[in-house]
Parts: structure tokens; sequence; C-alpha cells
């Protein structure tokens, strides 16, 4: 066997070889680039989930206020009355909003005492139970004020927080 | 024929390449116009909550809303007046993208 044959001879494979070395390359670039859309997909889903979640809490918050302006006075709207609950379904959750009053008593400029009705409400997923404290997705307090006549002449948010 | 072998499977190769990079950039466009239609969507509800806040029952609901181009942005019922003080009111707020993807979520308004 002559030189040059013995060259083509050691050679033999070497470009099936590097062939294999390139799909593999190619292979690795692709399972990454798979991975990154894959993986930005699925935080985008859970962030649309996250919002509808939070925006059916803030929804379900607000139903409740309009609930609770409306109660009894003498009853169960009374700052004596202790807590009460109401569920709403929205964007295809079932969110329950457990209320209880935080009534207090501030003086005025002339001295006068005066009541403030007061009440927090917590909204987290309705699981037939009572909202715990890791489960509040919004929390919201809010101020009914109130006319002589007894009715509440307008409603004034006095903290709101998105929990998760 | 070992290198008639190579050059069909690097050529294999490459296509299915040019087909993946095609592919993740039509995913990333529309990963791209998803987010984007997320935040039209929010602002548009947060744009309609924070016009509530204003409200008197019976006043009108207006809501100043700057829509990028391509976006088409609805509400649901599209009542343009306050809410009754004992009626909270849902709206369903929905962006269509340029495409045609649509996303939807429902708010609540109440005269405060």
């Amino acid at each position: 066997m002559s030189g040059p044959e013995r060259g083509l001879e050691r050679d033999r494979g070497a470009s099936l070889i590097m062939a294999i070395g390139f799909v593999v390359l190619i292979g690795a670039i692709a399972a990454g680039l798979s991975a990154m859309v894959t993986s930005s997909n699925f935080n985008r889903i859970s962030l649309a989930g996250v919002r509808d979640r939070q925006y059916a809490a803030d929804g379900a918050v607000e139903e409740a206020i309009t609930s609770v302006r409306f109660l009894d006075r003498t009853g169960d709207g009374s700052c004596e009355a202790s807590a009460g609950a109401s569920t709403s379904e929205l964007n295809q959750l079932r969110i329950r909003v457990d209320w209880e009053n935080v009534c207090g008593v501030v003086r005025t400029e002339t001295g006068e005492l005066v009541a403030q009705r007061n009440v927090v409400f917590s909204a987290c997923f309705d699981l037939g139970a009572p909202c715990t404290e890791d489960e509040v997705i919004v929390r919201a307090q809010v101020n009914f004020e109130q006319a002589t006549t007894g009715d509440v002449t307008r409603t004034y948010v006095q903290s709101w927080s998105v929990l998760q | 024929m070992e290198i008639v072998l190579t050059v069909m499977i690097i050529g294999i190769t490459i296509t299915a390449l040019v087909s993946g990079l095609a592919s993740v950039a039509g995913a990333g466009n529309a990963h791209r116009v998803g987010v984007e239609s997320d935040t039209v969507l929010r602002n548009a509800s947060e744009a309609l909550k924070s016009a509530a806040r204003e409200c008197t029952a019976g006043a009108s609901l207006r809501t100043d809303l700057v829509v990028p181009a391509g976006f088409v942005v609805a509400f649901s019922p599209d009542d343009t007046s306050c809410p009754d003080v004992r009626d909270s009111r849902r709206i369903e707020v929905s962006v269509v993208a340029p495409g045609g993807v649509r996303q939807a979520i429902t708010v609540v308004v109440r005269t405060p």
C-alpha cells in the first residue's frame, strides 16, 4: 500500500463522525431553544392565572362591600355584629369573602366622640371554610360613612392589599 | 458513499434546524402578542375601576384609555353610566390582539 492510500485508509469514517458531532450539536441547540420557548409560555400562562385570581378576588370584595353597605344597622350591620361571609364566582373561580367589623371611635375637632364603622374584608378561594391567613388573596379595610338617618352615604377604601 | 451519507445527514439536520428556528420565532411572536394583550387588558380593567372610583349614581362612567394600534378593547355590557349604589356591576373586559387572539376577564365596579 502506497503512502497516500494509507492516509485515505486512516481517514475513513472521519466525515461520518463529524456529521454525528454536528447532529448532536444541533440537537443540543434545538433542545435549549425548545426549553426556553416552553418555559416562557408556561410562565405567561401562570401569570394569566394569577391575574384572573387577583381580579376575581378584587371583584368579590367589591360585591361584598355593596352587600355589607346595606346590612341592617341594628342587626348584622351593627358594630356589635362580629362577622359574616359571602361567595362570588368570577373568572371561573369561586371566591369566598369573610368580613369582620373593626369599628373604632374618633374625637372630632369639637370634642365629640364619633363611631367609625370600619370593616375588614378578606378574600380567598372558597374551600367551604373561613379564609386562613396564608390563603388570603386580597384584604381590604373599608370605612362606611353614615348619615344621621343611618344610611351609608359613601364608602372609603382605607387599605387594599393584594397578598398573592 | 461515505461523503454522500455525510452530506445527507448534514442536509437533513440543517433542514430540521431551520424549521425549528422558524417555529421558535413563531412561538416567540405569539408570546410577545400574548404579553402585550395582557398589558392592554390590565390597563383597560384598571382604567374602568379608576373611573368607577369617581362615580356618583347615574353619572357617566367614562374611561380614558389609549389602546395600542392593532388591539381592540371591548366592555360588556357596554353601559356608560355609573351603577346604582345598591348594585355592583360585573363587566367583562376583552382584548383582541392582532392575529385574532382574545383574552378576557371580568371586573366588578361599584359606586362608592
